[in-house]
């Protein structure tokens, strides 16, 4: 019977190893800003971070495309997702953002991965108190 | 002119296509071989409730200690390696310490110890390590990985000898740590000397209703790209919504195609210090669900592991900071088939980490107005 079985199936065992293939990075950023009642909504934070990359690699900068997949308005948390070749781009543009309408910001990069998945599994939110 | 900034972060996947019925699957020493978990997250797509046996399965996580302030040569007690370590059960890791600024400390079923240090806590432990994979980033991290189930580290061996000098005296390394151990009686003599609770791990159900799915999933490796359904997977996760077009300003995230809409679908999730065996569990129990809900074509389970242990996938390192992540997602199908996608990162040394890069592009970007400034 065991052996029958063996013969109806097919072969089934196959592995792929994809290396740096991933198309996407995904970053979890927050915003601090000096006056903390300051509030912001999407689209302006999207906005911002355009304006930011415009200011550091011009017009060709600003056109980098990157989505603002989920945004909690009260922590002014993002998850960004952004082409893999755009990383660095979109990076460096948010730690030279220092200022937010006249009052200072920075931007805290919270952890960034290729693969989302790791973005919502993180240890360090394990709270036992 | 710098080169275009655009390396990106090291990432390696492996997705392995295989079936219960294989006698040669690996898929049980494969979960075994990763020891200490975090999240376990279920998706279970045209679901309403889930049945009792599966409730069961999920809410029956063992439940771990939380030791404050333990003293690591704890650790070596003669009776906690008799009665927890030689039997080859206990699982145990530093909570709330961080890798890359502070030493950490893991203990795995294997009977290894392993402790990530940095270099004046290396030097004063005076036990051989080599570098870890964080040296590249953090100053000089190095890891020191023990095995005290080996002759020289039996109680009065030399090995042990040394290394109980350096806990005791040398380098008094105290941390709050996770620990488990099916049972916990063995556990009983070291928890009474210290400040501990007990925890359960805990569990959250979330429904879904109208969820884009892909439709068409089967086993084959082709019938959907790993990465657009690891995203998929990552967004359902996250409560991140796919229900975008392509022109929207925000966000053009979309679920993989073709895709359906199931009606009713269930993510639940379970956190804490989850062993490897209460995960094999869970897998039988989905197993069984997929045979009696025939409507139910796939069934989908993540294994996050913790991103502040030393150690991964068996002895391995993960890299924290060069993008080495530890998770794997195991995809159940009708069929007794199955899709494992594993994310490690075997050789995560080296590559250069795109914070540095970030950095060099700042660096080039300011000579360059610098150059500008003082030839006009």
């Amino acid at each position: 019977m065991k052996s029958d079985n063996k013969k109806d199936e097919p072969a089934v065992f196959k592995r792929v190893v994809s290396k740096n293939a991933s198309p996407y990075n995904y970053m979890k950023v927050s915003l601090v800003l000096e006056d903390e009642s300051t509030r912001l909504t999407a689209i302006e934070l999207k906005q911002f971070i355009i304006t930011g990359l415009k200011s550091l690699y011009g017009e060709v900068g600003a056109a980098l495309s990157f989505d603002l997949l989920k945004y909690d308005e009260d922590t002014l948390t993002a998850f960004l997702r952004v082409s893999s070749r755009g990383l660095v781009k979109l990076w460096s543009s948010l730690t030279l953002l220092g200022f937010y309408q006249n009052q200072a910001c920075a931007f805290r990069v919270l952890q960034v991965s290729p693969f989302l998945l790791a973005l919502t599994g993180n240890s360090r939110d394990l709270q036992l108190d | 002119m710098s080169a275009e900034p655009q390396r990106t972060l090291r990432s390696l996947l492996v997705s392995e296509r295989s079936s219960f019925l294989d006698d040669k699957n690996r898929l049980s020493a494969q979960v075994q071989q990763h020891h200490l978990n975090y999240k376990v997250s279920v998706l279970l797509p045209e679901c309403s409730s889930a049945p009792s046996h599966l409730e069961a399965a999920l809410n029956s996580f063992s439940t771990f200690y939380l030791i404050r302030k333990l003293p690591l040569y704890e650790l070596l007690d003669k009776h906690f390696l008799e009665t927890a370590v030689y039997q080859g059960s206990v699982y145990g890791l530093s909570y709330r310490s961080r890798i890359d600024q502070e030493n950490c400390v893991c203990l795995t079923p294997n009977g290894r110890l392993s402790l990530s240090l940095d270099k004046d806590s290396y030097e004063l432990l005076g036990f051989e390590g080599k570098p870890s994979c964080l040296t590249v980033y953090v100053s000089v991290s190095l890891l020191v990985s023990v095995d005290l189930t080996d002759s020289c580290m039996a109680p009065g061996g030399r090995g042990y000898q040394r290394l109980l000098k350096g806990l005791t005296s040398r380098l008094r390394l105290q941390v709050d740590f996770l620990l488990s151990h099916p049972g916990g009686g063995a556990l009983q003599s070291l928890l009474s000397r210290y400040d501990w609770s007990e925890h359960s791990p805990e569990v959250s159900v979330r429904s879904l209703s109208h969820l884009s799915c892909p439709a068409l999933l089967t086993s084959d490796l082709q019938s959907c790209d790993p990465h657009s359904l690891l995203e998929w997977l990552g967004a359902v996760d996250a409560d991140v919504s796919c229900e975008n077009s392509s022109s929207s300003f925000l966000s053009t995230l979309v679920c993989p195609e073709p895709s359906r809409t199931a009606s009713q679908s269930l993510s639940v999730t379970v956190c804490g210090l989850l062993l490897p065996k209460d995960v094999l569990r869970l897998v039988q129990e989905l197993r069984c669900y997929l045979e009696q809900s025939l409507q139910v074509s796939w069934v989908a389970l993540t294994v996050h592991g913790f991103t502040d242990s030393p150690v991964s996938w068996g002895d391995s390192e993960h890299g924290v900071v060069t993008g080495g992540e530890n998770f794997y997602t195991l995809l159940l199908f009708q069929d007794q088939t199955y899709q494992l996608h594993l994310r490690n990162s075997q050789r995560p040394c080296g590559g250069l980490d795109p914070r540095v890069e970030t950095v060099t592009s700042l660096m080039s970007f300011l000579m360059l107005r610098f150059k500008r400034l003082f030839s006009s």
